[in-house]
């Protein structure tokens, strides 16, 4: 069983933090990025922006720890916004409804905008 | 960095640093001999010879002296021969210490003690013993007084300067073996510690580093066998045990990593059953609607799921797929079928069931954890079919003929993408739009797994919803299950044979009458035909 990994990068925006994951996101790379997230909450600067535009491919693994993130972020008083210009993850955002109630715009800045007060 | 020396050197090098230092002290102690057999040749054959000749001349002359005076005082011929006796053994003495003296100062003192002595000597008989036979002895005597006593007298200074040149050498020699002991001692000491420390390295060190790094390595294997392959190994000898270190702890990963493999097999295997004991194993018969389910568990196993039921007017089916993989999906998919079985069990209407399956999943997993599912209904009789979608991919659509007014009369294949709804377990409020559509004779809808759409190729690409789409429009001659089938076989090539997730697919084949109406209750799907270029 191949087990890739996924590089995450992490900007501080002052305000918030950017993540971004370099490789796929799926079941094999989402601890990485699960991880990244619950450190961003240990380190108390809950206000994420993951911009997905390094990421290639997404299953619903991955899906489902940027849904956890965006829970968890907002009940430690932060939020997670996703900056994306793929189509294909776009479209898994709208099938599955995940896209409504989430900051999600083509740039980080404009991601980071939407961000719940 | 550490010099790199494997164990075989480092043993060869010390018994090698040994054989050395034994050499050496041989050396030293042969070169201590040989300079003390010098010192004693120089002492014993020469100098003390030398002292002994010195006294034998001078005694030699002051006896010719003492029977001269005799013979002055009380002429006789015995003190004459005598005489002449101590002047032929001077002669010999001299010839024979001659070889015996050696510096140009010995031989310059020799000299002129031989010529004193000589002097003496012709002194005594060309005047001294011819006045005395004349009987002129008051002359003789005060010639022998005035002439032989000063020369005695220089022979005696004479011998005694020569004497303490011998003596001289001596001490010289008892310098020179004094250093030369000095030195021999010194290398001796440092010849002891080298080999001590050699033969301390060798014999204690060595096997007790050797010793303790194969305890580290005992004591790992048997970490190993407790089951922990944890244990750290820092063994930096620079030698063979210290390779043995670096294979023993790749090793131990090997060994971890076999065993998170088993783990993880295990684990599938677990959730592979769990998941095969959802599936139903008998597809109910009806008289209008075929139903062929399509199914191929993933190694990972990615908790698809399908159910269904039938009652005297109507057949309910669902589709569904829970996020993630393993065993946390296999779970998640047995709520999601136990709250919908049990709720339909009860009589619930789909909006109720789908209700509680929301409640259960958000109570029951993980935020990351959510399911996505289409819950359909199809009327036995007209062959109307509504649905909910809660965030799973559109259904599918394969008519029977080829005069299809919805797709203007072009092949029969198109997604029915019709008011969607949020995936399970995440929202409070996930929304109940429903679609309806009339099927006709023949017409197939296909529900889906998002496994089907994102099989991934060994270089990255994606199959798609235009592969998906091209293949289904391409089967469409086949009979459902070899349809189902052989969509699944071209999936399964695309992705080199390595599914990541589950492929599910039931195909709800309506083989009733045409109405000559159609019911269009609900919400009315918009027609997406699949693209057809690549």
């Amino acid at each position: 069983m191949a087990q890739q990994k996924v590089e995450i990068d992490i900007q501080d925006k002052g305000d918030y933090k950017v993540l971004v994951p370099v490789g796929d996101l799926d079941v094999y790379t989402v601890g990485s990025l699960r991880d990244a997230l619950g450190k961003m909450i240990e380190d108390k600067t809950p206000s994420v922006v993951v911009d997905l535009d390094g990421v290639p491919f997404m299953d619903s693994s991955g899906l489902g720890a940027l849904m956890g993130g965006v829970r968890r972020l907002r009940e430690a008083g932060g939020d997670l916004a996703i900056a994306c210009t793929r189509e294909q993850h776009l479209k898994l955002f709208t099938i599955t409804g995940f896209g409504e109630g989430v900051s999600i715009a083509p740039t980080v800045e404009e991601a980071a905008k939407g961000f719940r007060e | 960095m550490a010099v790199k020396l494997s164990l075989r050197w480092k043993i060869v090098g010390g018994f090698g640093l040994l054989l050395v230092l034994i050499g050496l002290l041989g050396y030293v102690t042969l070169s201590l001999f040989s300079s003390l057999r010098q010192v004693q040749r120089r002492v014993f054959n020469d100098a003390v010879p030398g002292v002994v000749a010195v006294d034998e001349i001078v005694r030699s002359y002051t006896a010719q002296s003492a029977a001269v005076r005799g013979f002055l005082l009380l002429p006789s011929d015995p003190l004459l021969e005598q005489y002449l006796a101590e002047v032929s053994n001077v002669e010999d003495v001299v010839e024979e210490s001659r070889s015996l003296f050696t510096s140009s100062l010995e031989l310059e003192l020799l000299d002129d003690l031989t010529q004193a002595g000589e002097d003496f000597q012709t002194s005594v008989e060309q005047d001294v013993v011819p006045l005395a036979e004349e009987g002129k002895r008051s002359l003789a005597q005060a010639t022998f007084s005035q002439e032989g006593a000063p020369l005695i007298l220089q022979i005696e200074r004479l011998g005694r300067e020569l004497r303490n040149l011998q003596r001289e050498v001596v001490l010289r020699a008892e310098d020179d073996l004094q250093t030369r002991s000095n030195q021999a001692r010194i290398t001796l000491v440092a010849v002891i510690i080298g080999a001590l420390g050699v033969g301390l390295l060798l014999t204690i060190l060595l096997p007790r580093r050797l010793s303790s790094s194969l305890s580290e390595l005992v004591e790992a294997a048997r970490a190993i066998g407790r089951g922990d392959f944890d244990q750290k190994i820092d063994i930096r000898s620079g030698d063979e045990v210290e390779e043995l270190g670096h294979r023993f702890t790749e090793m131990q990963g090997a060994l971890k990593r076999l065993q998170q493999l088993a783990l993880q097999d295990r684990e599938l295997e677990i959730a592979g059953a769990i998941q095969r004991n959802l599936q139903q194993r008998t597809m109910p018969n009806t008289a209008t609607v075929r139903l062929v389910p399509i199914q191929r568990q993933a190694n990972l196993v990615g908790g698809d799921w399908y159910d269904v039921d039938v009652d005297h007017s109507s057949v309910t089916v669902a589709v569904g797929d829970a996020s993630g993989k393993g065993i946390a999906a296999a779970l998640m998919a047995t709520v999601a079928l136990s709250v919908l079985r049990a709720e339909r069990g009860q009589g619930a209407s789909a909006r109720r069931i789908i209700e509680r399956a929301n409640e259960a999943l958000k109570e029951a997993t993980e935020p990351e954890s959510f399911t996505t599912l289409i819950y359909a209904t199809i009327d036995l009789a007209t062959g109307q079919a509504g649905w909910l979608n809660m965030g799973h991919p559109s259904p599918f659509m394969l008519t029977s003929n080829d005069k299809d007014e919805r797709t203007d009369g072009r092949p029969q294949g198109y997604f029915l993408e019709g008011p969607r709804n949020r995936a399970l377990g995440w929202f409070d409020d996930p929304g109940m739009a429903e679609t309806t559509i009339q099927l006709g004779p023949g017409d197939r809808l296909i529900l889906y797994t998002d496994g089907f759409l994102e099989a991934k190729s060994p270089d990255g690409a994606i199959f798609g919803e235009n592969r998906f789409a091209e293949a289904l429009i391409r089967l469409a001659p086949l009979d459902s299950n070899e349809l189902g089938e052989e969509l699944v076989r071209d999936v399964e090539h695309f992705a080199a044979g390595k599914l990541d997730d589950d492929l599910t697919m039931l195909v709800i084949e309506f083989q009733g009458a045409r109405l000559t109406q159609e019911t269009t209750e609900g919400g009315n799907p918009e027609v997406r035909a699949a693209k057809t270029e690549n």
